[in-house]
């Protein structure tokens, strides 16, 4: 049964005219040292987590729109909305010398966004006794925010700026074709900064459409970490956010499913460069998948510092000066990918060769027991290192919140304790299976003499 | 309970020296059961003898892979196991090291640490497989336009065998290729000791406790006397420079203006300078340059100005701009006049006043952790600034006048003469 709290509006110039309306939040549940409730105006959903080390606090607005929910001719829209989010609303701009960055910059805040395959979020983290400014400022700018075509025209520069320095960078590039290769159906598809003739020719009426659809309270979760009084706080969030409406639409489904790949996929990029790079990449299932626990332990076993099994078989061996493992895992099934940076003469296909004989390991001897608990422990203390700054506890809620709910973060350590040996074995023969397997080379071009 | 914000830093942090010269500051912060430590000593790059540069920062990397009493992979086990992290990184004057672990483990922390800069074995294996490393790493680099860009300006200003003056890509990996472990250890032993070491450690901790476990696993280490660090400062250049560097495929050009700032950290300008240099430019988003060249104009995802290196010696002042090669010429054009406006008008009131409120607001975010407590303290203690420094700092900040500022902008920015270097791919 979820409790009901009433806070009564103070009105100030700028804010809600609707004078004495109360906005309610329900409380929906506490756990973990984390409380949810909801604003009842508008489903906003809020979670707060008190962490009275320093005068400090950190906010996020989490909005489960990505480049998921983009299709060819908007891709990248999410990303270039992120951008127009800074130019302005009524109350935030150049004009009245109220800049959303140039107000963040002279409180002292570290600020930013970013977009990612499910989500885009904002967040800032400033001195605990400016909580209001940051609050005030993302209800503004959820709903008010100018999406003006001039804006639009020179933020596309920006955004094609930013997308030629990942160019630069042929380890980002073999990366994105990954993915482009693995995914033919699902819009995992496509780069979140997406393709740059649709960024180039995006109509910002497209953008405004956009923003309409997806930006509401209902779509989103407000978060709070750090030193503030949880009271205080939910009532500056009811006074700020509750006056926005909910959606007049529902949030439109995604539902394109990416079928079984059925057989391997292998392809060469050829640029100029230094060093070779492989990268390999197997499907696995979504984050609320029960063998997320194994997959977060197995990416620790393979690639966990200098006693992981791939720094041991390739580091280690000179086949390589560089390896990275990495489940990624999102609200639909992701990759587990494997990266490795070639020593100079090493050919492509002997390191491949020497990171599958690392797996096929895993898939006939069960992990020892020792190091099973080695990455148990790691994934444990990285959580209790996350606290030590309330930016590190509110970007892995606003990560969870994105991907399905931020319980996921607070039973991780009881997910990853609970796997066993047998759990391991079982998970790299479900899924690092040829069929399912996708591997690009990136072989640097010899210089034109 | 709110511990951090009654107290003043002064009062939390003590300080202790043992006879060898050895200084431990420890700050303790109960709110999370984690401990941080940070620490450095005067054994960097800028003791490299000649002909073999990088030899300061392997020594630095070998620290790890190994020691009289055990190996790189039985120390990697014991730390991994409990989570817990030791690093070594060489910089131009200081070796740093930085770790840390839940605060139950820290007489393992502290014992690893000791046990690595005590008793390093060195192994020639290890030293070809991390040379191999450094050079692929180098090679990587050549590849990176900013790197560069960055790289070639310092060759311009700074004269050959100043500390930052960068060698080129292939002449450093010829000279790591010379290097071998007598090197290695003939630079340790000159160089490595507790004589310039400051040692802070941050978090849930006994402060009785640290002390006595520092005391055990590093009293009775001796080394070489503190070395000293006495460098002129660098002479302004006297005309302007400008170099393109080809570069194949490359979609994005990278462009690097700079200049000798002979800004040092504990010149009586340094503030102002710091506060002239955010209004100009340190911030993409809210600062002068950005405002125009990526907000109003829409040139470039980053633009940013710094005294980078303005430490110990004095450091060039640069900026560094990422852009479409179409758009090069304009860019610089409209950045220097940028820079000009700024040295003839000064800094605006209200621009004044924004930064100062930025600095106290960004100090006060900054130390919200045990890291950042750290490293502010071990930064305070290697220049002398004094324990209380961290609580005069925002009153410091808060006097500063316009005057002051402007005239550090007159001081320190001089674009008539600067060095521009441009590298990417162009026609």
């Amino acid at each position: 049964m979820a409790e009901v709290w009433a806070v009564y509006v103070m009105i100030s110039p700028d804010l809600d005219k609707r004078k004495g309306v109360p906005f309610l939040y329900s409380k929906i549940l506490e756990y973990e040292g984390i409380t949810e409730y909801k604003l009842d105006s508008n489903d906003l959903k809020i979670l707060l987590c008190e962490q009275r080390a320093a005068p400090v606090v950190a906010f996020m607005v989490v909005y489960r729109v990505g480049s998921r929910n983009e299709a060819v001719g908007h891709t990248g829209a999410t990303h270039l909305l992120e951008h127009m989010l800074f130019k302005g609303t009524p109350t935030y701009n150049k004009r009245r010398g109220t800049q959303i960055a140039a107000v963040l910059q002279k409180h002292g805040a570290v600020f930013n966004a970013d977009t990612w395959l499910d989500r885009t979020r904002y967040f800032e983290m400033l001195p605990s006794d400016q909580l209001e400014l940051a609050v005030h400022l993302e209800a503004d700018r959820m709903r008010n925010s100018f999406i003006a075509d001039e804006d639009r025209q020179l933020e596309m520069t920006v955004v094609r700026n930013e997308m030629e320095r990942g160019e630069n960078d042929p380890g980002r590039i073999l990366d994105e074709r990954i993915w482009a290769a693995a995914f033919r159906e699902h819009p995992y598809h496509h780069p979140t900064i997406g393709w740059r003739t649709d960024v180039e020719g995006m109509p910002t009426a497209r953008l405004k459409e956009f923003y309409d659809t997806y930006y509401h309270p209902n779509n989103a979760t407000a978060i709070v970490v750090g030193d503030f009084d949880s009271n205080e706080a939910l009532e500056l969030i009811a006074r700020h956010f509750g006056p926005i409406p909910p959606s007049p639409h529902q949030i439109p489904p995604m539902y394109t499913v990416e079928p079984p790949q059925q057989g391997e996929i292998r392809f060469v990029l050829r640029r100029a460069g230094q060093l070779g790079l492989v990268e390999m990449a197997w499907h696995i299932p979504e984050a609320t998948h029960s063998d997320s626990g194994a997959l977060a332990v197995l990416d620790h076993i393979l690639s966990a510092g200098v006693t992981s099994r791939l720094y041991q078989g390739l580091v280690e061996t000179q086949l390589s000066v560089d390896v990275g493992a990495q489940a990624y895992q999102f609200t639909d099934p992701g990759l587990f990918t494997i990266d490795l940076t070639l020593a100079p003469g090493i050919d492509h296909a002997a390191a491949e060769k020497a990171v599958i004989e690392v797996i096929e390991r895993l898939k006939t001897e069960p992990v020892s027991e020792k190091e099973l608990q080695k990455a148990r422990n790691l994934i444990t203390t990285q959580m209790i290192f996350l606290r030590d700054s309330p930016f590190g506890v509110v970007n892995v809620l606003g990560e969870s919140e994105a991907v399905s709910d931020w319980k996921l973060y607070a039973d991780l350590p009881r997910m990853v304790t609970a796997v066993t040996a047998e759990d391991v074995l079982r998970v790299v023969n479900t899924y690092f299976d040829d069929d399912n397997r996708t591997v690009g080379y990136f072989i640097p071009k010899e210089e034109q003499s | 309970m709110n511990t951090s914000r009654d107290h003043s830093f002064a009062a939390r942090t003590r300080r202790h020296q043992l006879p060898n010269g050895l200084v431990l500051l420890v700050l303790e912060n109960h709110a999370n059961p984690t401990v941080s430590l940070s620490g450095t000593f005067r054994a960097g790059e800028y003791f490299n003898p000649p002909g073999k540069d990088g030899l300061g920062s392997l020594t630095a990397s070998m620290l790890n892979k190994g020691t009289s009493r055990r190996s790189k992979l039985e120390i990697a086990e014991e730390m991994e196991t409990i989570g817990a992290r030791i690093g070594f990184s060489s910089n131009t004057f200081t070796v740093s090291v930085s770790g840390q672990s839940l605060s139950r483990d820290l007489p393992m922390l502290i014992g690893t640490m000791a046990e690595e800069l005590r008793a390093p074995a060195f192994p020639a294996d290890e030293l070809d497989k991390l040379k191999q490393r450094v050079i692929a790493g180098i090679r990587e680099d050549l590849d990176e336009t900013r790197v560069r860009a960055y790289e070639r300006m310092t060759q311009v200003i700074f004269p050959k065998g100043h500390p930052y003056h960068r060698p080129s890509g292939e002449h450093l990996i010829s000279e790591i290729e010379s290097i071998g472990v007598d090197d290695v250890r003939n630079f340790y032993e000159t160089w490595y000791g507790p004589g310039s070491l400051i040692l802070v450690i941050a978090g849930d901790v006994d402060e009785r406790e640290v002390s006595d476990l520092v005391e055990k696993a590093l009293g009775d280490w001796k080394g070489p006397e503190p070395p000293v660090i006495d460098l002129p400062y660098t002479d302004l250049q006297t005309k302007p420079y400008r170099e393109s560097i080809q570069m194949r495929d490359k979609a994005n050009c990278d462009v690097v203006i700079g200049h000798a700032s002979r800004l040092r950290r504990l010149n009586e300008d340094y503030i102002p300078a710091v506060i002239a240099n955010r209004a100009l430019g340190q911030s993409t988003i809210s600062s002068r340059l950005g405002l125009i060249l990526r907000d109003e104009m829409g040139l470039t995802y980053g633009i940013n100005s710094s005294f980078s290196e303005s430490g110990i010696a004095d450091g060039p002042f640069t900026i560094g701009v990422t852009i479409a090669p179409e758009n090069i010429d304009l860019a610089i054009e409209t950045t220097l006049k940028l820079v000009d406006e700024f040295i003839r008008d000064g800094i605006r009131e209200d621009e004044l006043a924004d930064e100062k409120s930025s600095i106290a607001g960004s100090f006060q975010v900054g130390l919200a952790t045990n890291g950042g407590m750290a490293s502010q303290i071990s930064s305070l203690e290697l220049y002398g600034l004094g324990s209380d420094y961290l609580d005069r700092f925002p009153d410091l900040v808060k006097a500063v006048t316009k005057d002051e500022v402007d005239h550090a902008i007159r001081k320190y920015l001089h674009p008539e003469v600067a060095t521009t270097i441009v590298a990417g791919t162009f026609d």
